[in-house]
């Protein structure tokens, strides 16, 4: 017998579910674009050049400043961190939460959970905690890039930042961000 | 075809005899000899499997709600296009040039012209009548999943008219199904 192959894994897009590469042939790519910026940027280098790249790099870079005093004090800039979705996020080096509500054909969804591993916090024990917390399945999956998130069955979005306050007590509410309509919203 | 295809197309589900699972699992076997090593992971000989019929003599093979797999008639099973970007290599592949992309997402067929352009990629060994996966210029994933109306030497000889039936596209009604509840 043959050896087993691998799974590809496509990146699809959280917005309109299409390979994100085909989002500029699907029925709404102006609101993918927040998404295929933060999570697809190789795929569309364009997006990122359309939007200011000077003032892009000059944000993020503001931004890991902030996130790194945010640690000890709760003064977070949030008008900053909403320009965010407009540019290019350093995801790997800002210490952040994000919450992010996903809908699974029609009725169903579930709520993504990326980042809490910053905190220190362990993500398969999270996960249990959350799935108890919730009385629903939670689980440690492989994220659109490739890092490791937690999904929740159901839209837990509205109880969870408290959760997760009250439960890891080094998380700052300043650094839990919800991703709406394809924006980043802070939290608090 | 699978264009406005919703649950409501649905005409019976049947959970199928051992024997019956058996023949549907050898036959894809023996199309994507590819699968085999994962056919078992896939298509669990201990888990029910479902044939959906839906209208236009269209059947679905669906394990845990999920669709796997697809037939005309008595066709040859076709995997649904998230099952093939899973496992890509499965599947004998054209490709369309950049320009007949949209053309597909509307559920057009495929006409020669687009697989015989400079963007265009022909699998010579194609025959007339078999599955083959489209792919598209300038792209990665799958596209669609068809039937070819003439052999791949004909599509380039004859190059007019259509090639390739569309049977099933990205967002048409059985990508976006993506569960049967
Ligand atoms: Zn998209």
């Amino acid at each position: 017998m043959a050896e087993k192959p691998e799974a590809v894994k496509v990146l699809y897009c959280g917005v309109c579910g299409l390979p994100a590469e085909y989002c500029e042939f699907g029925p709404e790519f102006e609101k993918c674009k927040p998404w295929l910026i933060q999570y697809a940027p190789d795929v569309y280098p364009d997006l990122l050049k359309d939007s200011d790249g000077k003032e892009v790099d000059k944000v993020s870079d503001q931004m890991q400043s902030t996130s790194i005093s945010a640690g000890g004090s709760s003064t977070s800039k949030p008008e900053e961190v909403k320009r965010l979705p407009g540019g290019k996020v350093k995801k790997k080096d800002k210490k952040e939460v994000i919450i992010e509500k996903v809908v699974r054909n029609k009725r169903k969804c579930i709520t993504t959970v990326k980042g809490l591993e910053l905190f220190a916090v362990k993500l398969s024990d999270a996960s249990k905690k959350l799935g108890k917390k919730f009385a629903t399945g939670a689980s440690v999956v492989k994220g659109p890039t490739e890092k490791e998130q937690i999904d929740v069955q159901g839209d837990i979005a509205y109880d969870i930042v408290e959760f997760i306050t009250d439960t890891w007590p080094d998380v700052p509410e300043s650094s839990i961000f919800f991703i709406e309509d394809g924006k980043k919203v802070p939290a608090a | 075809m699978f264009i406005r295809f919703t649950s409501e197309d649905v005409s019976a589900q049947n959970q199928v005899k051992a024997s019956v699972q058996r023949r549907i699992r050898q036959s894809i076997a023996e199309e994507y000899p590819g699968l085999e090593p994962v056919l078992e992971d896939l298509l669990p000989k201990k888990s029910p499997l479902v044939v959906v019929k839906c209208q236009n003599h269209l059947n679905l093979v669906v394990v845990n709600n999920v669709p796997l797999f697809f037939n005309i008639r008595d066709g040859p099973y076709m995997p649904t296009l998230r099952l093939l970007h899973q496992y890509p290599n499965i599947m004998k592949k054209f490709q369309v040039d950049r320009g007949a992309i949209k053309f597909v997402f509307s559920g057009a067929n495929i006409m020669c012209p687009g697989l015989t352009s400079p963007g265009g990629v022909l699998d010579e060994e194609v025959e007339i009548e078999r599955p083959v996966a489209i792919m598209a210029e300038g792209k990665q994933h799958a596209l669609a999943i068809g039937f070819t109306k003439m052999s791949a030497k004909n599509i380039k000889a004859i190059n007019k008219g259509i090639g390739v039936d569309n049977l099933h596209y990205l967002n048409d009604g059985l990508w976006k199904m993506e569960t049967l509840d």
